[in-house]
């Protein structure tokens, strides 16, 4: 992929902006209690932005696929990717689920899809898509800890991970390749649908735990990137 | 086989014995198709045995079988032992029969009685056909769609040693295609052997069933029999796989670019399409709704594989194909060591695999001699850049042979190497680079270099820098040394230089250079200066003083800073020093009484003193001398003079501007004795300026003049002109006097003046271009420098000439400077010029005068005829007394008028026929002509526009009777050239529009104003080109108005009479229009005007 200046920058940014409010997170800094409203746009934004960076990701990774995969139209059956979390949800069940619940659902879902991604990244033979996906994982895994950070200045426990839960998600050397490119498609589907969903996800958090007069957002300037 | 078919008849038996006893073999061949006829006839009347035929598979027993309808049978062989079988099937296995041919005698028993039959029986007339082979196993490794099939040729049933061919059928599909025939041979040993066979499938065997049987040839070359392949041997078969978690086949394949392969898909649906990459491949159907593609020459695949996609209704199948080629040679193997520890092998890998990740390849580098390896394998994609890989130096071994091994899954490639591992040494670059000085002319240079080198020796290179100077190379061997310290010393060096340094190693055998190190900058120690400073002296002008002047010292004479200088003068007296000077002083100034010192000068740094550099200050008188020229080239001027054996020192030549003061010194330079000639160069020299020139030998201590010379580095064009005045002025000449120009404007030699002149006034005309050779200046070339006036004579008296005077020198013209003179009046050639004018005037008009007088008539008939007065000519006088009355009536009146309403009355008019007239113009006659074809509808707009005018109706004019009588100013004028204008209003008593004929009117009133009576104060306008006379508007007789009475009749036209033209632009157009229907002779339609 064409790591462009402006990707860079804009990671470098995010980044820091995710850094510099770790502190404001109320679980790890109790004395000037902000509220989780800023980290939960924080979060938010960080959502918005890996959407975009997921978008020339997958153009990269589904042309390195090749042809059926980087065809606009091509949407195969969900064949032997059982294993990663399905972001489609039906609407009812969706409402019906609390913050809590959501929250430990994203949280639980980007853990795995982070573990599938590294192991994307080690198979990728050539050394610029390493560096895209490696590129990718940094930023997922600034969503993640953003998502903790949500979580704690709710009071909510993050999920505990299974014992020997990591190992176990990355995708088995019995695939054929074939396989494991379709089990690679949905992968990236997944994300795309999961980043959407979180998106929603924080979008009424943000909501309903913000007070609408009180709301200082720090804005990440997405659309420069 | 010879049968015998033997009745009981004792013909045929004794015949047949005597046959068999008297004949031999070849007789009873030539029997044998008669006696079979019989045999057959007979037998198939009786039931007797017949066709008897004999097969065996392992040449020891012959299955013999015949045809035959008995309930027993008896065979008897004729051999050694008469021996005799008793039978109840029509099939007996006997054991072979030694060569030869034997009697077989069937006696078949029936309800009938018996029959016999003979038989002649040989091993020609036994088939061999071997036993049915059986597949023992046949088995299928599907990655790489390879049957196998494994059977016993059961060899040990046959003693021969013979050659046995398979055909093998591999068929494939429920439909049993065949897809293989393949043959194999083997050899029995007499011992059950097992035999394998192994065939590749195209076709995934996971796809497809596919079906294998064979059968066998005994080829024995002792058998002479006939020879017959065994039946097929049973069909084993390897089925499809029915039910598999991959569907499409082969999976994650290596193929080399440009094969064939065939991928297929199991399936239970129908497939719809299959692609490979981005291409759609038209599908093999195999059984069931499994299907195939074929791909034809594959090319390389991308990175991740090319994919092959088979797409069913909702479910999509693949495999990826890896489509690449093997290795190639790795080319460019080169083997080296940075520092005798670790060996690094490069190579180029040359081609791309377009094999990645997994299947990218591996590199083994081997060394033969102590059997160690290393191994590369990179995972990522190849790029085209070097590879590389370590090989640890073992000890005490210097030769290595290495091999490396490039391998894939398509395939290796190997290329070695041997190297003794000393030779190819390149050593780092130069670490720790450090001077240190020795003396003012000596370093010690000092430098890490890491590495085992304790066995060899380096070979360093030193590159020395030093300001103003080229670079210097020096080689250095040292040798090698564990702990990787060196040091050199560098000697030959200058004092108090800087000097920049840079070493380079490599091994005595050569093999590389390492890098340069980083550069160091050094500055040598100071040492005591080698030269005492140039010195010269001059006496002041006042000769009193004498004034020493040094030269600073250069820096590779001075060793060092200077600091100060020791100036003392000594005689015979004893020596005076002046105090220490500074150095940036250069001069010192000493007051001597009388001559015959000697001055010495010493420069001093901070290690010491110089030698003393010793000047006498005596000035030895010369001879006059003759100041020469001299012009140098570009900054240098050469001198040359006569070598003085007197002169035992040296020559000092010293020079200065000429503009300066005495004492002048600008600079000097002193010259051996023996030099005869030298070139002063400075850059202080301008060109332009002049210099003085002193070239001085030194004898006893003493300087003398030899020459003086003053010289140019370069001339110039002045810059000036000469400024000249006009000293005297005649009639015919002028004199001009110029001055000099100064040495500093010169800036050359001055070579001489040009003097240019012309007629011209100030203001006329700039001298143009004075060296452009134009004829009307005149130039002087004046190379005589010494003269000063110049008398310009042969010029024309009272004239303006234009003088201009320049300067040049061999640099060029030097600008101009012009004057304007007049020259005085010539009084002779005045009275000239005035004179004779006046003398000729005089002389032309007498003579003008006297012809005129005599040539007088002939002046007054050319040019003033007698003219006769119109007045008496009697011819004209008619027509006065024709329309006396008539005086008041005016043809042309100049009125202005306006129409104001315009009635166009549609008529046609009939057109009197023109009977006679008494001038019928050519035009009235051709319109006359064509009167009859032409359309009468002619419209013809009247000129006069409506205006009232005051005089009329005119009473007058009616009483003449005229309103026909309307005369227009062309017609006029061309009938009336003798009227007088006053005449007019007689004759044209009404000044109407309307028509005039083209005729001279023989103007009656009387008659006139009957003709037209009816019409009279009506009608005016149109009148035919006929004789008034004639005008009968309504005439029966007309041709045209037959149709045109009922219509006319009443208001026959036309235009009022009392509306006349009114100007002469009317009359024009109204005449015009008059012509026009004269042509044509049509009067058809006219403008009432209505008042």
């Amino acid at each position: 992929m064409d790591l462009r200046a402006g990707d860079s920058w804009g990671m470098l940014a995010c980044l820091c902006t995710v850094l510099w409010h770790l502190p404001a997170v109320p679980a790890l800094n109790r004395t000037g209690d902000p509220g989780p409203g800023p980290s939960i746009q924080k979060t938010y934004d960080l959502t918005r932005y890996l959407e975009h960076q997921l978008r020339s990701l997958a153009g990269t990774y589904l042309n390195y696929l090749g042809p059926p995969f980087n065809e606009p139209d091509f949407n195969p059956p969900r064949l032997g990717a059982e294993t990663l979390p399905r972001a489609t949800v039906n609407l009812e069940v969706w409402r019906s689920l609390n913050d809590k619940l959501r929250l430990t659902q994203n949280y639980e879902a980007y853990s795995h899809l982070l573990c599938y991604l590294r192991g994307l990244n080690r198979q990728a033979a050539t050394a610029e898509l390493r560096r895209s996906l490696a590129h990718f994982c940094t930023s997922l895994q600034g969503l993640l800890g953003s998502i903790a950070g949500v979580m704690a200045a709710l009071g909510h426990p993050l999920p505990q991970p299974l014992p020997g839960t990591e190992p176990a998600w990355a995708p088995g050397p019995a695939h054929s390749d074939f396989l494991q490119k379709m089990d690679d498609f949905w992968l990236l589907k997944e994300l795309q649908t999961w980043l959407w969903r979180s998106a929603k996800d924080f979008n009424r958090l943000k909501k309903k735990v913000q007070p609408p007069a009180a709301a200082v957002t720090l804005h990440l300037e997405a659309h420069g990137f | 086989m010879d049968v015998h078919l033997e009745l009981r008849r004792p013909f045929q038996g004794l015949h047949s014995k005597r046959m068999r006893m008297t004949s031999g073999f070849r007789w009873l061949l030539a029997t044998l198709p008669l006696l079979c006829l019989m045999s057959q006839v007979n037998g198939q009347k009786r039931g007797a045995p017949r066709e008897l035929k004999c097969v065996t598979a392992s040449f020891q027993v012959w299955d013999c079988s015949w045809k035959g309808h008995g309930t027993l049978y008896e065979v008897c062989i004729e051999d050694r032992s008469h021996s005799c079988y008793h039978l109840e099937k029509a099939n007996i296995k006997i054991p072979a029969l030694p060569p030869g041919d034997h009697v077989i005698t069937i006696t078949s028993l029936h309800e009938f009685g018996s029959s016999r039959s003979k038989f002649i029986l040989s091993e020609r007339n036994v088939s061999l056909i071997p036993e049915t082979p059986e597949i023992l196993n046949l088995s299928a490794d599907f990655s790489t769609s390879t049957l196998s099939i494994k059977w016993n040729d059961k060899g040990s049933a046959i003693p021969h040693h013979s050659n046995v061919i398979w055909e093998i059928k591999v068929l494939r599909k429920k439909s049993m295609e065949l897809v293989k025939l393949a043959t194999h041979s083997t050899t029995l040993s007499g011992r059950d052997t097992f035999h394998h066979w192994n065939w590749t499938s195209d076709m995934p065997l996971e796809c497809v069933s596919h079906y294998v049987r064979l059968r066998s040839y005994i080829d024995d070359p002792h058998f002479s029999g006939h020879k017959e392949w065994s039946d097929w041997s049973p069909l084993k078969n390897i089925s499809e796989i029915a039910d598999s978690p991959t569907k499409v086949f082969p999976q994650d394949r290596v193929v080399l670019v440009g094969s064939d392969i065939t991928f297929c898909c199991v399936s239970k649906e129908k497939v719809l399409s299959a692609q490979i990459g981005q291409t759609v491949c038209p599908l093999i159907h195999l059984d069931g709704e499994n299907v195939a593609i074929k791909i034809q020459n594959i090319s390389a695949s991308a990175n991740s594989g090319t994919n092959v996609v088979f797409t069913t209704e909702d479910n999509i199948f693949g495999t990826v194909i890896f489509a690449g080629y093997p290795p190639d040679v790795p080319q460019k193997l080169n083997c080296e060591t940075h520092d005798l520890r670790e060996i690094i092998c490069s190579w180029n890998p040359g081609r791309p695999t377009s094999l990645v990740g997994p299947r990218n390849t591996s590199y083994t580098l081997l060394e033969s001699f102590s059997g160690k390896y290393v191994r590369f394998k990179r995972v990522e994609a190849s790029t085209n850049e070097s590879y590389q890989l370590f090989f640890q130096m073992l000890p005490s071994q210097e030769v290595y042979n290495f091999t490396l091994i490039a391998h894939n899954p398509l395939g290796w490639a190997e290329t070695t190497l041997s190297v003794n591992i000393t030779e190819r040494v390149y050593p780092h670059t130069p670490t720790s680079f450090k001077v240190k000085d020795v003396n003012s002319t000596a370093v010690t240079l000092s430098w890490r270099l890491p590495g085992n080198f304790a066995k060899i020796s380096l070979l360093c290179q030193i590159r020395i820098n030093k300001p103003n100077s080229v670079q210097e190379l020096r080689n250095v061997t040292i040798k090698g040394v564990e702990s990787s310290s060196y040091l050199v010393l560098v000697d030959k060096l200058n004092p108090y230089t800087i000097y920049t340094f840079w070493i380079r190693c490599s091994t005595e055998t050569f093999w590389k250079w390492s890098k340069w190190s980083s550069e160091k900058q050094h500055l040598t120690t100071e040492a005591i200066p080698s030269k005492g400073p140039d010195t010269w002296r001059e006496w002041s002008s006042d000769g009193r003083n004498l004034i020493i002047y040094w030269k600073p010292l250069p820096i590779s004479e001075a060793n060092g800073k200077i600091l100060s200088y020791n100036v003392s003068c000594s005689s015979e007296e004893g020596t005076q020093s002046l105090s220490e000077i500074p150095d940036p002083q250069h001069r010192a100034e000493m007051q001597l009484d009388g001559h015959g010192y000697i001055i010495s000068v010493v420069a001093r740094n901070s290690v010491g003193s110089s030698p003393p550099s010793r000047i006498a200050s005596m000035e030895i008188p010369h001879d006059d001398l003759q100041v020469e020229q001299a012009v140098g080239m570009g900054r240098r001027i050469l001198l040359t003079w006569r070598l003085d054996p007197k002169m035992t020192c040296d020559y000092v030549i010293k020079w200065c501007n000429t503009s300066r003061s005495e004492p002048c010194l600008m600079d000097w330079k002193k010259v051996p004795s023996t030099s005869n000639a030298t070139v002063i160069e400075s850059d202080q020299f301008r060109p332009g300026v002049r210099y003085n020139f002193f070239l001085y030998g030194c004898k006893n201590q003493g300087y003398q003049l030899l020459r003086s010379i003053i010289g140019y580095v370069e001339e110039l064009a002045p810059t000036v002109a000469p400024n000249f005045t006009v000293e005297e002025t005649s009639a015919d000449s002028i004199l001009v006097k110029w001055d000099d120009i100064p040495v500093e404007e010169l800036r050359g030699f001055l070579r001489g003046y040009l003097f240019y002149f012309e007629k011209g006034e100030r203001d006329a005309s700039k001298m143009r271009g004075l060296e452009s050779g134009r004829s009307d200046i005149k130039v002087k070339n004046i190379t005589d420098l010494s003269q000063k006036t110049l008398r310009i004579a042969d010029l024309q008296g009272k004239t303006s000439y234009h003088l201009v005077l320049r300067a040049y020198t061999d640099g060029g013209m030097g600008p101009e400077k012009s004057m304007y003179v007049v020259t005085k009046e010539n009084s002779v050639g005045l009275i000239i010029a005035i004179l004779i004018p006046v003398a000729v005037a005089v002389a032309v008009g007498v003579v003008t005068s006297i012809l005129c007088y005599r040539k007088r008539e002939w002046i007054k008939e050319t040019f003033y005829p007698d003219i006769p007065n119109p007045e008496n000519c009697k011819a004209l006088q008619f027509q006065k007394s024709v329309c006396e009355g008539s005086s008041a009536l005016k043809t042309l009146e100049m009125n202005p008028c306006t129409p104001n309403n315009v009635e166009v009355l549609e008529t046609r008019s009939t057109i009197p026929k023109i009977e006679d007239t008494e001038i019928i113009s050519p035009v009235a006659e051709r319109a006359a002509e064509r009167s009859d074809a032409d359309p009468e509808n002619h419209v013809v707009v009247s000129y006069c526009p409506p205006i009232i005018e005051e005089e009329i109706p005119n009473p007058a004019a009616e009483e003449a009777g005229g309103p026909a009588q309307v005369i227009y100013i062309d017609v006029q004028s061309m009938y009336q050239p003798q009227a007088k204008p006053e005449e007019g209003p007689d004759l044209d008593p009404v000044p109407a529009a309307g028509y005039k004929p083209q005729m001279r009117l023989p103007v009656n009133c009387a008659v006139s104003a009957t003709a037209v009576e009816d019409d009279l104060g009506k009608t005016a306008g149109y009148r035919p080109q006929a004789d008034v006379n004639t005008w009968n508007l309504v005439s029966p007789d007309s041709p045209r108005s037959t149709d045109s009475t009922s219509e006319l009749e009443p208001e026959p036209l036309v235009i009022e009479p009392k509306h006349p033209p009114c100007s002469a632009f009317q009359k024009r157009a109204a005449a015009d229009t008059v012509r026009r229907i004269h042509a044509r002779r049509i009067p058809q339609q006219l403008f009432s005007v209505p008042l």
